[in-house]
């Protein structure tokens, strides 16, 4: 019949559109992703809330073993719940493309998304360029293929959403190479660690359009939650503020930032911020 | 005061003044002893063991003193090395102070001074050494235990045997030797046999000697190390010695040149020169030449040092008393009232131990031409530091500096046993500064990366010992140019490590042994209730033992991996008597073996990541064989600068000089023989995946797809790559296992072969027995390339390749079918490949791989390709 591939929204279970929540009712199997981002309320509310039983769906379970949520698509209902909107930040094209190949008719049932909440730090969404992900730095591995994504926005006078880190179940790499499977503790990425690793790599940087001194920077928390939290200022200034608990995203202005969104955002200014617009 | 006399009985030394000796570095000599199995190393130790005063000279020459295990004693092989701290005094003459500048000397008055100071009971002159000696097996299969030794001394101690001449394991000890730039001095030994058994006459003794001497100068010059200087031995220069260990009586041409020197009005250097080679004295003349034109003249060695040496031993055995005390009264023997009574060998014994005693000729090579720590260190330095080499520790270690202050840098290099069941002595050497008993040190084990907080401790040292064969004794501190050994530090290290104190201290490198594990077998106790005892056990073994490995199958076997059989047998023996205390049950011995590609891939290979978003694509092909060899001894290295390596591997093994600049990594272990190289053109972001791809290779090279053992000679190239244009989707869990996956599916798809390890054996057998020496080997898929009979002897030598798979049991074989005649002595030698295609039914190879995955516990079958191969 159908798989549904349905956005849950940034809050928690009360977020679902009505279509969602009618078409998770009527599926005979309904499975939770929840590996690339996190809602706010344990699954079991979301069981409660909706009345179905919800099997959780590792990242193993959708990348490596998806012909078992397939399994069956093409004569019964399958929900696939998402946090957020499923084709937003997080995609899910290769599900749907192996759902095309076995013949089974997918519909996505859209909600809000981080990069449609970021709006709400008051600058105008047309003028962002490409999203880009802050991995977490190893000792041996700092990509700054980010900061070159983001010195190409800037140089065309646009903001970049900076999406931040999530490891959930990431396994452990030491003991992979010796042949057993050992989980991580989940690790989320805040403001502050973000800024840290720029300010880290940034000497290296050479690029004109780098982050400057006074470049305005967004850090946002829980978007879209009841106590979302919203700071702006300069990079260096956001370094120590706290935000709360996860999940962080984190916005780096164009140095062009127009009148009307200087205006919005300067609700958000972090006390005493030496920001000034040029 | 602190004297040992107390407990071992008469020693000619207390502990105080080996104590203060120790900060004499210029009167140190650290020093191994090594030689091929049954040449007579340890024989000859107990001769400086008997000078010292350890034990008596009666017992000497039968004793083996550093043998300190009882079935090294049963078998009369040594197993482990063994080191001991002696004391001699040995007065140098003017001639042999050799070239030491004034600064040089003014520091050694000042230490002696210091020396002599700080225990006025203790008796230190300038004539008073130090001799750190190291006595290790001969046996190939306890190798790694040479190669422990070495690392922490100096100098070496050659000793061949003049019949057998130098065998394959005195090539393989000095080649070690010289590695690690070590100086060797060479003894010829067991002369006695010469003289007794096969009554060569002066020329021909001669000959042999001469024979010994160069092939060992062959070997020096082979793997010739420009920073050790000249190496090559001369009996003219003193670096020869030759005797008996077992009748304990040894000479260099110096004690004779010295004699003759006297008579003649030579001085001693001149006269050494005569000695030796083609110089005949002509008595008509009363002159030296040369030439020896009417052929009547007798070699001045043969004239003045083997003929008197024949004669004597002619006369001693035919009991011709008239001519002994002759002779005796000539060169100065006096005997004892009840040595007179002495017949025979005992006699021959005495009398050539009184008239040129063992210990004597030994520790003159020893103090005249092995260095001390402080030059020796000079030029050791580069090969052993990791780090800069201008760094305090590095600076530290090249003038071996024990001032107040100096930066600490202490080597372990091997752990022993101590009578406390379960716990060990950190044996090793110090290199710079003092180790102190309650000094606070960074200990760091071989993986300790610099920055880094893995692989170090941060501890206080419990004790610091001495050791001296069977005994041990506390001191307060050990400075550098010394061996010593640590308690405590053994719950830190497994089996070897570096102790410094800068905090910017690198570690000392690792040390490369000539063996390999190549022979395992899984060990269950018997009684299923000792399992935690085996467990235990099995740490115990693997840190006692520098080349063991101990550790567990995905099956849940338990492995002990060891060089040889014998080394296995000792290993077992050891687990279960010392450090388990019950029996166990042994399987089967296994083999290791190696997976390979044979041809290069067809077609470029796909994997994608799991999300799908990035793909890989990779060829295989086989590296040549002489570079699999080169990498293995390091000729070529990760560590070398890329240009220049680049420039070596085009012109050596036909590389693309671009290619061989983008080698990304070697593995498995970051240093093995199968290389990961890039070949891709303008790919962005490229090396943001390089560190997961390169985690993915070394997995991969570690168990291979076929039978998970380690891959060897497969070069993988990376033709292209397609990633997600975000950082976080092409992170470590998504390219690493895609690397490994696309590895396996090249290896699988590019003529996948399985090589075995074959072993060199050197047979010596009489030659009436070799038929059936050749009946046994081809039984065993083995045959024999060269043989070669020992001048003068019925003796011939045989070396044959045999695969090691077939090797158990063989020594066992051969003795049976030759009626205890034949002698081999297996080497590992090679990997070699085993017939058929390893994925295709019906071949050697496949069913090896069947075999092992069985035995593994793995799924009967070999994975199907598409588990690792994607289609576009």
């Amino acid at each position: 019949m159908v798989l549904y591939i349905i956005g849950l929204g940034l809050f928690d279970h009360k977020d679902i559109t009505l279509r969602g929540l009618e078409a998770v009712k009527s599926s005979n199997r309904v499975y939770l992703e929840n590996y690339t981002s996190i809602l706010h309320c344990p699954h079991e509310q979301l069981e409660e809330a909706y009345g179905k039983s919800i099997e959780l769906a590792t990242r193993t379970d959708v990348e490596s073993e998806s012909d078992k949520i397939l399994e069956g698509a093409d004569v019964e209902d399958v929900s696939f719940l998402v946090v957020g909107d499923p084709v937003c930040a997080t995609t899910h094209t290769d599900l749907m493309i192996r759902a095309r190949e076995k013949g089974i008719k997918t519909r996505v049932i859209h909600n809000a998304s981080v990069m449609g909440a970021a709006g709400s730090s008051g600058l105008h969404l047309y003028n962002f360029g490409s999203t880009v992900s802050i991995p977490f730095f190893t000792s041996g591995w700092k990509p700054q293929s980010f900061l070159d994504k983001l010195e190409f926005n800037r140089r065309g006078d646009m903001h970049t959403l900076c999406l931040l880190d999530i490891k959930v179940r990431e396994p452990d790499f030491e003991a992979m190479t010796k042949g057993k499977t050992v989980y991580l503790p989940p690790r989320y990425m805040t403001v502050n660690q973000a800024v840290e690793q720029i300010i880290e790599v940034l000497p290296t940087r050479e690029s004109e359009y780098k982050i400057k001194e006074g470049t305005l920077c967004v850090g946002m928390a829980r978007l879209g939650h009841d106590d979302q939290c919203i700071k702006a200022g300069t990079l260096e200034e956001l370094r120590g503020e706290d935000f709360g608990g996860q999940l962080h995203c984190f916005i780096v202005c164009a140095e062009e930032v127009h009148e009307l969104e200087v205006e919005a955002v300067e609700e958000f200014f972090v006390e005493g911020s030496v920001w000034k617009k040029k | 005061m602190n004297d040992i006399m107390a407990v071992h009985g008469t020693v000619n030394f207390t502990v105080d003044q080996m104590r203060a000796i120790m900060d004499l570095k210029h009167n140190i000599r650290s020093m191994s002893v090594i030689a091929h199995v049954d040449h007579g190393k340890t024989t000859l130790t107990d001769s400086l063991v008997q000078k010292a005063g350890i034990i008596s000279s009666k017992a000497a020459g039968g004793a083996r003193y550093t043998d300190t295990r009882a079935d090294e004693a049963e078998r009369g092989i040594t197993i482990k090395s063994t080191g001991i701290s002696m004391f001699f005094d040995y007065a140098m003459k003017a001639s042999e102070v050799g070239t030491f500048t004034d600064a040089e000397k003014q520091e050694m008055t000042d230490q002696m001074a210091a020396a002599q100071e700080a225990d006025k009971n203790v008796k230190i002159t300038e004539n008073s050494y130090l001799i750190n000696l190291i006595d290790s097996p001969g046996h190939v299969d306890f190798s790694s235990e040479v190669t422990a030794a070495l690392r922490v001394t100096d100098g070496a101690l050659v000793v061949v045997d003049t019949i057998d001449g130098v065998c394959v394991q005195t090539e393989t000890v000095l080649r070690q030797a010289i590695s690690e730039r070590v100086k060797p001095v060479l003894m010829v030994n067991k002369v006695d046999r010469a003289l007794l058994e096969l009554k060569l006459p002066a020329e021909e003794l001669y000959q042999a000697f001469c024979r010994s001497i160069e092939s060992v100068n062959v070997i020096v010059a082979t793997y010739n190390d420009e920073a050790l200087g000249d190496v090559q031995v001369d009996p003219r220069k003193g670096t020869v010695a030759f005797g008996s260990g077992l009748h304990q009586w040894a000479f260099t041409l110096k004690k004779f040149a010295e004699t003759y020197g006297a008579k003649f009005g030579v001085p001693t250097e001149k006269m050494m020169d005569k000695l030796w080679g083609d110089w005949y004295y002509d008595p008509a003349g009363k002159k030296w030449t040369s030439a020896n034109k009417s052929g009547n003249l007798e070699r001045a060695f043969c004239q003045f040092i083997a003929t008197p040496l024949t004669t004597m031993f002619e006369a001693i055995m035919n009991e011709k008393h008239g001519k002994v005390n002759k002779m005796l009264k000539a060169v100065g023997v006096e005997l004892k009232t009840e040595e007179k009574e002495l017949t025979g060998k005992a006699l021959l014994k005495r009398v050539m131990q009184k008239w040129l005693p063992a210990g004597d000729a030994v520790l003159e090579m020893i103090v005249l031409h092995l260095p001390s720590p402080v030059k020796a260190q000079g030029y050791r330095v580069d090969t052993l530091y990791e780090g800069p080499l201008d760094d305090a520790t590095a600076t530290a270690i090249r003038t071996c500096d024990t001032s107040d202050g100096a930066p600490l840098c202490m080597y372990i290099s091997k752990m022993v046993p101590t009578s406390d069941k379960g716990r060990f002595y950190a044996f090793g050497r110090v290199f710079s500064g003092k180790i102190a008993t309650g000094q606070k040190v960074r200990i760091m084990g071989p993986n300790y990366v610099p920055g880094k907080k893995t692989d170090i401790w941060i501890k206080n040292i419990q004790r610091t010992v001495i050791m001296m064969g069977k005994y041990t004794e506390q001191v307060a501190d050990v400075p550098a140019g010394n061996t010593c050994a640590l308690v405590g530090v053994d719950q830190y290290l497994l089996k070897s490590g570096t102790i410094c104190t800068a905090e910017d201290a690198h570690t000392i490198k690792t040390m490369k042994f000539s063996v390999s594990p190549v022979v395992r077998c899984a060990v269950e106790p018997k009684n299923s209730a000792d399992l935690p005892k085996l467990v235990e056990g099995m740490k115990r073994l693997a840190k006692s033992d520098p080349m063991v490995l101990c550790y567990t199958e995905e099956s849940g076997e338990h492995i002990i991996a060891a060089s040889g059989e014998l080394h296995l047998e000792i290993c077992l023996q050891d687990l279960q008597k010392d450090f388990m205390g019950t029996e166990v049950k042994v399987s089967d011995p296994v083999v290791s073996f190696r997976e390979t590609v044979t041809e290069k891939s067809a077609t470029t290979l796909l994997s994608k990541s799991p999300n799908k978003h990035n793909r890989l694509f990779v060829e295989a092909e086989p590296l040549s064989n002489e570079l699999t060899l080169a990498i293995d001894d390091g000729e070529i290295s990760p560590q070398a600068d890329q240009k220049l390596q680049g420039r070596k591997m085009a012109d050596e093994y036909g590389w693309d000089v671009s290619e061989a600049r983008k080698i990304w990594a070697f593995g498995p272990d970051g240093t093995g023989p199968n290389l990961f190289v890039d070949t891709t053109k303008g790919v962005n972001y490229l090396l943001e995946i390089k560190e997961s791809v390169v985690g993915g290779f070394a997995w991969g090279c570690q168990n291979g797809p076929l039978c998970e053992e380690q891959m060897r000679g497969c070069r993988f190239n990376l033709m292209d790559v397609v990633l997600h244009a975000d950082a976080i989707h092409r992170g470590m869990g998504q390219i690493m296992p895609t690397a490994r996956r696309v590895c396996f599916a090249s290896l699988m798809t590019s003529g996948p072969g399985l090589l075995e390890p074959v072993y060199l054996v050197n047979i010596s057998v009489p030659q009436d027995a070799m038929g059936n020496v050749y009946g046994v080997l081809t039984k065993r898929r083995g045959h024999v390339f060269t043989e070669e009979q020992k001048p003068g002897t019925p003796q011939m030598t045989l070396l044959a390749y045999l695969p090691v798979m077939e090797s158990f049991g063989f020594t066992a074989d051969l003795r049976s079918n030759t009626g205890g005649k034949a002698f081999p002595q297996c080497s590992f030698d090679h990997w070699e490949p085993m017939s058929g295609n390893a994925c295709e039914e019906g071949c050697k190879a496949n069913e090896t791989v069947l075999a092992v995955r069985k035995r593994k516990g793995l799924a009967a079958e070999i994975p199907p390709l598409d588990r690792y191969l994607d289609k576009l």
